[in-house]
């Protein structure tokens, strides 16, 4: 079970995330929806570790001051301080916005890349098994990352991700630019690796309508703080929500 | 527990005289020009202070020109994009240059030292113009080749007095214009460069470092900026190089050496990039330093490269971003 409590983010004097509470109980799918600047990333990239990176950087540059308040749990272990490198050994994984794969390696490198920290064996298993969710990958395992196309990319983003084992997967807008008949692809996915995995999957997008049939439950973000959570009966039964996300 | 944190608030007299409010009282003038003001003074009663200290003189001397370097590779590098390691180019070439209109077309000086400017800066951005489309390392690695080109070919086929150089530079008429020439060209360029910055042409080349290809879709020709550019750099560099040919009155291989590479770099990493001010507030701190540690001989460069490291690992932002963040800002502690 993955446990964020009272998450508070300051970017210099502006306030990203304000209070955020998460709990993510193991083998649901957790989904955060917001709209831009509401937070969504920062949350993302605080629960990976990959903030405590950022703020570094920015303290050697001489740029904006980061500060994190908040704890977060995993399995009951506290790992508020660990490095990403360390909470992705600990199996908290993300598959970043807009992919980040390594362009000029082969799709098979890229997910070679993936399973660094596990050994030989589990990663042929992991290939098979990503194979598996991502059948059209099979025709690309020689070309070069950069050369696919966005929805190729994001099958292969997610397929490096799934080839660490994770626990946890946190998906930050997996949708992000995606046609829909890709969109129902990765949803598709997202479905079996919770059914054949059973990890626990965070998922972030602004356009909830896909994602929201397959959460258990649901964190709603607006200005850095998390207005709403429930069920996704709950979520679609309330009206604001269902005309200011869900466009119906 | 009280959770508190420290930030950082702008102090009311930045926020006063600056964006779209106007300055308006003499202490908010006082405020904006300070920094300036004290440089600029600093920087012109330097050699009435050094009256006593011939050899000190000197050494300002020699320290400006590393400031034309450094401004000229901070430009190049922060603002353009274009990691450029030819400052020991723009020095030879700048001197050569001035040593053959002075000595074999006898013109004066301050005829020379120009001259010697533009067409060095022409000579350096032709040899750089086919390399202009390569990024990162490669022009990197193409700037610090040139170099050793020139030396190579000047000693091989003893042109230009070979080995030995080009002797019998006419030297500056008397010492204080030979203090002077050098800090106002320093100053000159300092402030214009950071000038050009703000103007459109400034934007646009910054956007050249970020992402070029937007640049293009803009419609603007990124070869011809970077040609620009270059040009500007390599001709703030080839006067350096004029004048430091002049003040040894000698044109010689040395001109080529790889100091005039290195110590630009170093300084724009102590002093901060991307403003050219701390560039030249980094080569204040380094020359000096290496002239101190010249006691030391040849174990210098061993307490050098220690001070460097430090402040790359420890201090990467710089001198001059962390004292700005002094002047401008306040810290105090905040409840949340």
């Amino acid at each position: 079970m993955l446990e964020a409590k009272e998450l508070m983010v300051f970017y210099e004097n502006m306030l990203a995330l304000n209070n955020v509470s998460i709990t993510a109980e193991t083998g649901s799918v957790i989904g955060i929806f917001g709209s831009n600047s509401a937070g969504k990333s920062t949350l993302m990239y605080t629960l990976a570790g990959i903030m405590l990176d950022i703020k570094k950087k920015e303290e050697m540059r001489g740029g904006e001051r980061i500060t994190l308040f908040g704890a977060l749990t995993l399995e009951g272990r506290d790992i508020s301080n660990l490095p990403a490198h360390a909470r992705a050994k600990l199996g908290i994984v993300l598959c970043p916005e807009r992919r980040r794969i390594f362009p000029e390696s082969s799709v098979l490198e890229n997910l070679k890349i993936g399973s660094y920290l596990t050994g030989i064996r589990e990663r042929k298993k992991n290939l098979e098994y990503v194979l598996g969710v991502f059948p059209r990958l099979h025709e690309f395992l020689g070309r070069q990352g950069g050369f696919l196309s966005g929805g190729e990319q994001q099958m292969l983003a997610i397929g490096r991700a799934l080839m660490a084992n994770p626990k946890v997967l946190l998906l930050d807008e997996p949708l992000l630019g995606l046609s829909p008949v890709y969109q129902k692809i990765v949803i598709e996915a997202i479905k079996e690796i919770r059914k054949t995995r059973g990890i626990t999957i965070v998922v972030s997008e602004q356009y909830s309508r896909p994602v929201i049939p397959i959460i258990d439950k649901g964190y709603i973000i607006e200005n850095g703080s998390s207005i709403l959570e429930g069920t996704k009966e709950e979520l679609m039964d309330n009206p604001d929500v269902k005309s200011a996300y869900f466009g119906i | 527990m009280e959770v508190r944190r420290k930030e950082r608030i702008d102090r009311g007299i930045k926020v006063r005289s600056e964006g779209i409010y106007c300055v308006s009282s003499p202490k908010e003038m006082l405020y904006v020009a300070g920094p300036r003001l004290l440089l600029i003074a600093g920087l012109l009663l330097l050699p009435l202070v050094l009256e006593m200290a011939p050899y000190w003189k000197r050494v300002v001397n020699i320290m400006c020109v590393y400031g034309l370097l450094a401004i000229s590779f901070d430009f190049l590098a922060n603002v353009v994009g274009l990691v450029c390691l030819g400052g020991a180019m723009f020095i030879g070439v700048g001197g050569y240059m001035t040593a053959i209109f002075n000595v074999y077309l006898h013109c004066p000086v301050f005829l020379a030292i120009p001259l010697a400017g533009l067409s060095g800066a022409l000579i350096c951005t032709v040899l750089l113009l086919p390399c202009l489309a390569l990024r990162g390392v490669y022009f990197a690695i193409v700037t610090l080749m040139y170099p050793l080109l020139f030396t190579r070919i000047i000693e091989a086929l003893n042109i230009l007095g070979g080995t030995n150089g080009i002797t019998g530079l006419d030297s500056f008429p008397n010492p204080y214009l030979e203090n002077y020439v050098i800090i106002v060209l320093l100053l000159i360029f300092l402030f214009g460069l950071r000038r050009l910055m703000d103007e459109d042409i400034g934007l646009v080349l910054r956007g050249v470092k970020d992402n070029d290809q937007s640049v293009r879709a803009s419609g603007i020709n990124v070869a011809h900026l970077k040609a620009l550019a270059v040009f500007i750099t390599s001709f703030i560099g080839c006067l350096g190089g004029a004048y430091l040919a002049h003040l040894y009155m000698w044109a010689g291989l040395s001109l080529f050496a790889l100091d005039f590479s290195i110590i630009p770099i170093a300084a724009v990493t102590i002093g901060g990039g991307g403003s050219m001010m701390g560039a030249v507030i980094g080569t204040f701190i380094l020359v000096p330093l290496s002239e101190f540690l010249r006691f030391f001989g040849t174990f210098r460069i061993v307490i050098y490269c220690l001070i460097l490291t430090g402040f790359i690992v420890f201090r990467s932002e710089g001198l001059l971003t962390y004292f700005a963040r002094k002047y401008d800002q306040f810290e105090r502690w905040a409840k949340i």
